[in-house]
């Protein structure tokens, strides 16, 4: 990506947690600046502080000690979250899910149809309007979790391991989609993974962390062009990356994973 | 829809029978009226007050009473859990008096609640609403503890207003709690009703009760008893037509 301008700023945040037997160190200060409409991937195993990380940028907790800076001009959601289960409301269609950011905002109702229809078109769950999440797949779920994530245009998306409840085969698929969605509306986003090919696939750059106590490894550039699609997953760049992610989570601590 | 139909025949014959019994019982075997009237005098008592119109004012003051009991106790014990569970110090402060009052057996303090709250319509009210209110409370308390947490963290997100949050996520969330409840509380409220009618007072079905059993007009007795039952099996429908509307998305009871 040729644009710098600069969407988030961190700067030495961390994050400890008072337990029974003392503090424990969630997250050990971590500096990184993104730039605006950039993907990046978070990869490590767990215990490592990447859902923390991405908890602290949305506001859900508040660091122990740092700043955070999202440079977001008075937008009054910065951030649209996509957990890892779809927590979608099960008394509410698909559309009323996906229109619940605006309809809690004060947006008209004709207006927040609008938008939310385009979503839905975009996320591929047309003719699902009228369902309720509980006669949708788990895919079909997350793709309306991400639909209602965008419904009143946050210019961050955070993603906290979104496709690591459905199967592999639609998770390929959900993640050519997400790089659509990304490429169609210059978002930014940071996507938390357990999987070091998807963490390749997706991003402009891979941050990597290791557990115990949670903190930031290295930072991957990837060279791969764009638009990725299935001849990206043949490319020695793209092995190399995932060959070199797997030993940057192995070492040193070898037992972790 | 065959199994359905097939089993609404079986109902009605296994009342055809009760029935029959009845008028054998009466009939043939001759049976003392202020023992057990006959299906056809009691239906004829039935029909002489539902003609001069005494049934239907006793049958909507006990419905009435009913009502806003439930309505009430509903509201109260809703809310009551429902701040609780939001202000977990006021919920330590609130047990203790809150078991004590819900291990007292509410009929008991009937004659109380007379003495309390008067001949009229007060004490009703307050003994249906005490029998509604601990279901709908112990409902609604459960309901509000296990929402998930990322419901939390999706109001959060959003920043929704405590209203918002509220009315949009933690009370339709709790609702089928809460009707587990209130459909328990909906039988106690009925028995409550007649008997609080029974203490005191000279309207609704339970004040006709006492008054034909103590001029031993049985039949008299036997269609309030019937029009009692009635009225218990219009409140189990209604509130299962409510519980289908408003929880038809969890997929349960749809036939």
């Amino acid at each position: 990506m040729g644009q710098s301008e600069r969407m988030i700023d961190i700067a030495s945040v961390h994050k400890t947690f008072v337990a029974d037997h003392g503090t424990v160190t969630a997250l050990e200060p971590v500096s990184i600046t993104i730039r605006k409409g950039e993907f990046i991937s978070i990869v490590g195993p767990s215990g490592c502080g990447k859902s923390t990380l991405l908890r602290l940028i949305s506001g859900l907790d508040q660091a122990s000690g740092g700043t955070i800076t999202l440079d977001v001009a008075g937008a009054v959601r910065p951030v649209g979250f996509v957990f890892q289960e779809p927590v979608l409301l099960p008394w509410k269609t698909i559309l009323e899910n996906v229109r619940f950011p605006l309809d809690t905002s004060g947006v008209r109702r004709a207006q927040g149809d609008k938008t939310a229809l385009d979503l839905i078109k975009m996320v591929g769950l047309s003719g699902f309007e009228k369902a309720l999440p509980r006669q949708l797949s788990g895919g079909m779920r997350q793709r309306a979790a991400i639909a209602r994530a965008l419904s009143d245009d946050p210019p961050i998306l955070l993603m906290d391991e979104p496709f690591s409840a459905v199967d592999l085969l639609t998770r390929d698929n959900l993640n050519d989609e997400l790089l659509r969605i990304w490429q169609s509306t210059g978002k930014t986003i940071l996507l938390v993974t357990h999987s070091v090919e998807e963490a390749a696939y997706l991003a402009d750059r891979v941050m990597v962390m290791t557990a115990r106590p949670g903190k930031l490894k290295c930072v991957h550039d990837v060279d791969l062009a764009r638009p990725r699609g299935e001849d990206t997953k043949l490319d020695p760049t793209y092995h190399t990356l995932v060959a070199q992610l797997r030993r940057d989570l192995r070492t040193p601590a070898g037992e972790a994973h | 829809m065959k199994r359905r139909l097939s089993a609404a025949v079986d109902y009605a014959l296994a009342l055809l029978v009760l029935l029959a019994a009845w008028w054998y019982a009466t009939g043939p075997m001759a049976m003392p009226t202020y023992l057990l009237p006959s299906p056809l005098r009691t239906w004829n008592a039935l029909a002489g007050i539902a003609m001069t119109g005494e049934l239907w004012m006793h049958l909507g003051f006990t419905l009435q009473n009913i009502i806003a009991g439930l309505i009430l106790g509903c509201i109260a014990g809703i809310a009551i859990a429902y701040v609780m569970t939001r202000f977990p110090k006021l919920a330590t402060w609130l047990d203790g008096p809150l078991v004590i009052l819900q291990t007292a057996p509410k009929i008991a303090l009937a004659p109380l609640f007379v003495v309390w709250f008067g001949f009229g319509i007060m004490a009703k009210i307050v003994l249906v609403f005490s029998l509604v209110f601990f279901p709908v409370f112990i409902g609604a308390v459960a309901g509000f503890r296990t929402l998930d947490p990322k419901m939390k963290d999706l109001s959060k997100l959003l920043g929704l207003s405590g209203l918002q949050r509220f009315r949009q996520i933690e009370l339709p969330a709790a609702m089928p709690e809460v009707f587990v409840g209130l459909k328990i509380g909906a039988v106690q409220a009925l028995v409550g009703a007649v008997l609080a009618e029974w203490m005191a007072g000279k309207v609704g079905l339970g004040y006709l009760m006492t008054f034909a059993s103590a001029t031993y007009k049985t039949p008299l007795l036997f269609a309030a008893v019937l029009t009692t039952v009635a009225l218990g099996l219009l409140l189990h429908v209604a509130l299962t037509i409510l519980e289908r509307r408003l929880l038809s998305w969890k997929g349960v009871a749809n036939g």
